[in-house]
């Protein structure tokens, strides 16, 4: 016989509901903000691994191979306890008038996700017919101009479901940031479970709540890719 | 409106433009003809730069394009280009393929756009077809779009490339049809094809060109009747045969 009593109610009603509720809040904030920016990120840094001037090209290299080859949580250490050290006095005094936990942990999950994402529109890009660009050159767009009309939409298009995955990891690492004190879900998790000793049910709770999340992130990006954005058929 | 004065161009080791001396003046329109892998593509992707040449001197719309400063992009805004394969963008519909140059390039409004986009899709025959993206679109029907994607800009120059080569037979007519009456409406253009007829009927005059170099040029009631060198007797029996 399970000796342990479940107890439901502690969770779903009263103040432990509002903290996880203020947590789930929190994480929605933390990935939106994180998604939106990783995605423009990953954009540029996708054109800049693909530039023809060298130096812009060795940049993104370096940039891609050093933040998706080192751990997110290093990464969100170094951005909370390590880059104020470095940084501008104006830029340290912005940050703590803000809120210096979640903006590292934007930070560090912008900077890591993007790198993963540029990977994949840059597959996404290449394979794009070679006849697109010039096609667009010969109409007089510039190169940069090509790419954010003509190749990169149709690049984001193809690259869809890696996409998706992407913003599946990030609102999945997102939990990360409780180590560094950001009231996400998992940190309001297990502030819940060290008042009551209902983990189970608490992380339960959490763990629904981020299924629930990416299915609706498949969900709702699949069908703005399916319907929003064009369809572009086989040709 | 386009001069050739020795152009040599390389791939690597292969010489693929041979001393080509060429002028096309404003309302030609030069048909270039060849046999496959002689430089026709070459050619006429050098006039808007997709090719940079490597030696001599390429002069269009009085801009040189040995001259590092010139705006390649300005440039290429005066030269409409027709691809074989048309090129349009799969992922917008046929107005939008025409409205977008003129949008972000030309700074038109969305409306002056859309408005210049449908008459030009009357002009080709496809106004009914404005919402369609290319995919539902037949090979003849794209060629059209892509025609009029070009025109969209008011180009000064039409540049072709075998624009029916990759069409089924049937489709060649109405895309012809296009090209002549744009070259009746006195658009300099110059055309890579091996549509005899329509060299005949519409060219001021006709090249054939052979390993990178043009070996003759004439004006085409000339160029069919007395074609005087040996490979483009033996070229014309070729793609003049019924059995063709
Ligand atoms: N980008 C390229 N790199 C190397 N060789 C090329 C390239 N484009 C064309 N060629 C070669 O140059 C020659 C002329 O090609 P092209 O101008 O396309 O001929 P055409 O259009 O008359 O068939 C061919 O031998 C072709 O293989
Ligand atoms: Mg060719």
């Amino acid at each position: 016989m399970l000796k342990y009593k479940f107890d439901w109610a502690v969770v779903l009603s009263g103040k432990y509901f509002d903290w996880l509720v203020s947590g789930v809040k929190v994480t929605i904030q933390l990935s939106a903000v994180s998604i939106a920016l990783a995605f423009l990120l990953g954009l540029i840094i996708a054109v800049m691994r693909m530039s023809r001037v060298r130096p812009v090209r060795w940049f993104a290299h370096g940039y891609l191979e050093f933040f998706r080859n080192t751990p997110l949580l290093v990464q969100i250490f170094f951005w909370y306890f390590g880059s104020y050290k470095v940084l501008p006095e104006a830029a340290n005094d912005w940050l703590v008038s803000t809120n210096f936990e979640f903006a590292s942990a934007v930070i560090a999950l912008t900077i890591y996700t993007s790198a993963f994402i540029a990977e994949d529109i840059r597959s996404g890009v290449l394979s794009i017919p070679k006849e697109q660009m010039e096609a667009a050159r010969s109409s007089g767009f510039s190169y940069i101009r090509s790419m954010r009309y003509i190749i990169l939409p149709q690049a984001v298009r193809i690259t869809v479901p890696p996409l998706i995955s992407q913003f599946l990891n990030l609102v999945k690492n997102s939990s990360l940031a409780m180590t560094i004190g950001v009231a996400e879900l998992t940190y309001q998790a297990r502030q819940v479970e060290s008042y009551t000793f209902k983990g189970f049910e608490a992380f339960t709770a959490a763990t629904a709540v981020y299924l629930a999340m990416s299915i609706l992130i498949t969900i709702v990006v699949t069908w703005y890719s399916k319907t929003i954005l064009s369809p572009m058929k086989a040709r | 409106m386009i001069r050739f004065e020795g152009v040599h161009k390389f791939f690597g080791k292969l010489h693929v433009l041979n001393n080509v001396n060429l002028h096309v003046k404003k309302g030609e329109v030069v048909v270039v003809c060849g046999p496959s892998g002689s430089g026709k593509s070459t050619l006429i992707r050098t006039i808007n730069q997709l090719e940079p040449i490597n030696e001599g001197k390429l002069i269009v719309d009085g801009m040189d394009l040995s001259d590092p400063k010139v705006n390649i992009n300005k440039l290429r805004a005066e030269v409409g280009f027709v691809f074989q394969q048309f090129n349009l963008y799969p992922h917008l519909t046929a107005l939008k393929n025409i409205t977008l140059a003129p949008i972000k390039i030309r700074g038109a409004t969305k409306r002056e756009a859309e408005e210049q986009a449908v008459a030009l899709l009357t002009r080709v025959g496809l106004a009914e077809k404005k919402d369609a993206h290319p995919s539902q679109l037949s090979g003849g029907q794209q060629q059209r779009v892509a025609i009029a994607r070009a025109l969209a800009m008011k180009p000064k120059i039409m540049l072709f490339d075998e624009p029916t080569s990759a069409l089924d037979p049937e489709m060649i007519g109405e895309v012809l049809d296009v090209m002549k009456d744009l070259a009746q409406s006195g658009m300099t253009m110059m055309v890579v094809t091996h549509e005899m007829g329509f060299a005949r009927e519409v060219s001021h005059r006709v090249c054939f060109i052979d390993f990178g170099t043009i070996l003759e040029e004439a004006e085409p009631a000339e160029f069919f009747k007395n074609p005087k060198h040996e490979r483009l007797k033996q070229f014309l029996k070729q793609v003049l045969s019924p059995m063709h």
